[in-house]
């Protein structure tokens, strides 16, 4: 009976401490990779501390710098949250056959888990600290303000004469640069929006499912409130204009004309003060489903299969192919809403998401760092990473690869449209001026003053007031 | 070790091996993992409670001209009261109904008239909820109540209780609720095999004294295994107001705090100082200091009230014959 008691006790302890190193020993290895993440705005914290006026790129600044050497390190860390960009490593491999491996680190963004990794590995450095890394829109301009992420021409890459030989859509250079207009990170797909309506219910309440008419109906948002009720009217509650208010949500977060903080203070400008009134007359008139993005009913809208059918969403290229795509409810014309889709300009240019690739400021492979990043953002050969990209019908930054790519943008589950005949000018249309550090915070408290006015639990002044009595909670600003 | 005998004229010392050392050693990993990991980091937030520091990565700071003015702030700043509010009603919401349920349950387990059957069951179901984790709970609930289409909503409209979904996450009520409801589930189990675990340890002849008297079940229950259990029930109710009032990750994977800030409890409110927007961590120091202080206070006033009498009154008394005594003395 002791005898047994000593193995019990003994096997516990053994167990208990390969538990124990195995927690220790684990490197980052890939957890669950998602489709292309786009930027949910509610799920991470990460924002920068210095305020940040985006200015174009400035040509002298981003002048390149000239002493960029090959170096003989043999392994490359990549960071990304989804499998993208390590996808096109296998790519890259076989047609440079590179003398180094490169080494790739995957962990999803839920809950902040891929900002706080990547923030504990810069700060670490050493051999595992990432030499590439990905970030997303979401917290693309903390990594870009940052002391971590090296300036690109510091690689040796001519930002203003590489991007303009590649058509990279203006866009993505501003946003992913500093307050001084310095270049730190270049993205390979352009995420411009559209407005993506199905256009069974286009045919029977607007008359017709050609673009331009559907863009007329939503030209600017008194329309699109005044086309809401007209479908409602009509159908009688069967068709509502949007799912929810999420849905307007994202063209409105770039109708600000100006940054949420300017020199110090807290501004609301008209454009933003319109959602207030937009969600209240979708809420209180019935003219929408009520749901809430990525959540189950968001998903039946697209289905078409729920409380009343949606006119449509508003989303950049990705959405149709990973988000429509996969939860139309069918995968041939006919079935579910497959098909039945349709693209044309949105009420206002928008962009949602995007991944951009930065480097480590400490990286010792300075060349083949920069000959990675070149190869997926910037080259417009035939199998370079954007000219892969652009095949599975998403858009890319370079206007030149989406020029010649014009076949990849017919897409079966639009009924055979060209949908880059809407998002390539969609992608030019892109202003980030407005985007600033603290937008992500701010734009969550935003949302919620907005909610509860639109309920009718708050009215307007004591929305404004609570919106900005939270914002100078948690933010250093003047809210006069 | 043997301990050298003394001088000739003290009295002899006992020979004998003192294992002193060993218990300091043993006590020593401790102690330096709790100075480094906990210690440390207590007394630095306090003293960032003082100063200006905020901003992601940056380590200086410098103390404010008015040392107590992020507390001052603090203390007029309505998120906080309303977070502190908040965080009371939703502790007192969860412990009352668990307190009781936990009571109920434990008269009944250990009363030797009522044969329960399957006890060892019964009690390794009950404490099951204590097993998962408070943030899986949350975020299924969360999904519980989706609006307009979740499994709550789709219940009640198929009984036909209601015919259009209720968007009960965007009511503070309903969401206070359902927090307070997780806490309670989650605990009634523990606290019940604790207290089962007190009244075991009582003295079964002080309950046959009572049969014997003619006691009933309640009487027994009120006047024995109530005051016998005066330690435990004070054990279970400080850790339970020491968790309740720093109640973070089942507000947090719940709702955000949301709606309007309705189920933001101090440690969320802390949370989101310091790690969203400025990252100001003077103030989520400061608040921080403002919870020690207040938790302290309420455990010394819980000892204080459940303190044991008695023992009390005989400590006073030795301490009066002491002083006496000395006085004679010098006298």
């Amino acid at each position: 009976m002791k005898r047994n008691v000593k193995m019990l006790a003994l096997i516990l302890a053994v167990t208990m401490c390969i538990g124990l190193f195995l927690t220790a020993c684990s490197t980052g290895t890939p957890a669950a990779s998602t489709p292309p993440a786009p930027a949910d705005n509610s799920g991470d914290t990460a924002t920068t501390a210095p305020a940040n006026d985006t200015t174009k790129a400035d040509d002298a600044a981003n002048a390149p710098a000239s002493d960029v050497e090959a170096s003989d390190v043999k392994v490359i860390n990549l960071w990304s949250f989804t499998d993208e960009v390590p996808g096109m490593v296998e790519a890259f491999k076989a047609k440079y056959n590179p003398s180094y491996e490169i080494k790739t680190t995957i962990i999803a963004t839920d809950n902040g888990g891929y900002t706080s990794a990547l923030d504990a590995a810069l700060a670490g450095g050493g051999a595992d600290a990432p030499d590439i890394f990905v970030t997303e829109g979401a917290f693309m301009k903390k990594y870009a303000a940052s002391d971590y992420s090296i300036p690109l021409k510091d690689l040796g890459i001519d930002i203003a004469a590489e991007t303009k030989a590649a058509g990279i859509a203006q866009y993505t250079i501003d946003a992913a640069s500093d307050e001084n207009g310095v270049v730190k990170g270049l993205g390979y797909q352009a995420t411009g929006g559209a407005f993506i309506y199905r256009r069974s219910v286009a045919k029977e309440y607007l008359g017709s499912d050609d673009p331009a008419t559907v863009y007329a109906a939503i030209k600017d948002w008194d329309t699109y409130l005044e086309t809401a009720r007209m479908i409602k009217e009509k159908s009688g509650g069967k068709a509502v204009i949007v799912s929810g208010l999420g849905d307007v949500w994202h063209p409105m977060e770039n109708s600000r004309s100006g940054q949420w903080i300017q020199n110090g203070k807290l501004v609301l400008d008209e454009n933003i003060m319109k959602y207030f009134e937009l969600s209240k007359a979708l809420k209180q008139e019935g003219l929408m489903n009520g749901t809430t993005d990525w959540q189950e009913a968001w998903f039946a809208d697209i289905a078409g299969t729920g409380a009343a059918d949606i006119l449509g969403f508003y989303g950049p290229a990705w959405f149709i192919n990973y988000v429509i795509k996969s939860n139309c409810g069918g995968s041939a014309p006919g079935e579910g809403t497959y098909g039945d889709w349709g693209v044309c300009e949105p009420t206002v240019p928008f962009y949602w998401g995007g991944s951009w690739l930065m480097a480590n400021k400490d990286t010792k492979a300075k060349k083949e760092v920069a000959d990675f990043i070149r190869w997926v953002t910037l080259s417009t050969e035939a199998d370079s990473g954007m000219a892969n990209w652009v095949k599975s019908g998403d858009t890319v930054a370079s206007s030149v690869i989406m020029a010649g790519a014009g076949e990849y943008g017919k897409l079966d589950v639009c009924g055979g449209q060209n949908v880059f005949d809407a998002f390539i000018p969609a992608n030019q249309a892109v202003d980030v001026s407005m985007m600033g550090p603290y937008d992500e915070t701010i734009n969550n408290l935003f949302r919620e003053e907005v909610a509860a006015y639109a309920e009718g639990s708050k009215d307007l002044e004591t929305a404004i007031q609570d919106f900005k009595d939270q914002v100078a909670n948690v933010i250093d600003v003047d809210i006069s | 070790m043997l301990q050298t005998s003394s001088t000739a004229a003290a009295p002899v010392r006992r020979r004998g091996i003192s294992y002193a050392k060993y218990g300091y050693l043993f006590c020593l990993p401790f102690v330096v993992a709790f100075a480094i990991f906990s210690l440390y980091p207590i007394i630095y937030t306090a003293s960032i409670s003082f100063s200006d520091l905020k901003g992601m990565g940056t380590a200086q700071y410098n103390y404010l001209p008015d040392l107590f003015g992020n507390f001052k702030s603090l203390l007029g700043n309505n998120v906080f009261l309303t977070s502190l509010q908040t965080t009371v009603i939703l502790w007192i919401f969860n412990f009352i109904p668990q307190i009781g349920l936990a009571l109920i349950l434990t008269a009944w387990f250990t009363n030797t008239t009522l044969k329960v059957r399957a006890q060892g069951a019964f009690k390794i179901l009950l404490f099951l909820p204590n097993i998962i984790t408070a943030g899986t709970i949350a975020v299924l609930f969360y999904s519980f109540f989706g609006y307009p289409v979740g499994p709550i909503n789709t219940i009640l409209q198929q009984l036909k209780i209601i015919d259009a979904p209720i968007e009960f996450l965007r009511s503070p009520a309903v969401s206070r609720g359902i927090i307070s409801f997780i806490q309670f589930w989650m605990w009634y189990g523990n606290t019940m095999i604790v207290l089962v675990a007190g009244v075991m340890g009582i003295n079964p002849t002080l309950f046959e004294a009572a049969a014997i008297d003619g006691a009933d079940n309640v009487q027994t229950f009120f006047k024995i295994t109530l005051p016998c259990l005066r330690t435990i029930l004070l054990y279970t109710l400080v850790t339970s107001m020491i968790g309740g009032l720093q109640m973070f990750d089942i507000p947090k994977l719940f709702n955000d705090g949301k709606p309007n800030n309705m189920t933001q409890t101090v440690s969320v409110y802390i949370f989101k100082q310091a790690f969203t927007g400025s990252f100001q961590y003077n103030r989520a120091a400061a608040a921080s200091m403002i919870m020690f202080v207040i938790i302290a206070v309420l455990a010394a006033m819980l000892f204080y009230i459940m303190r044991d009498r008695d023992e009390a009154l005989a400590n006073k008394a030795k301490k009066l014959a002491k002083k006496a005594e000395k006085g004679g003395a010098k006298k």
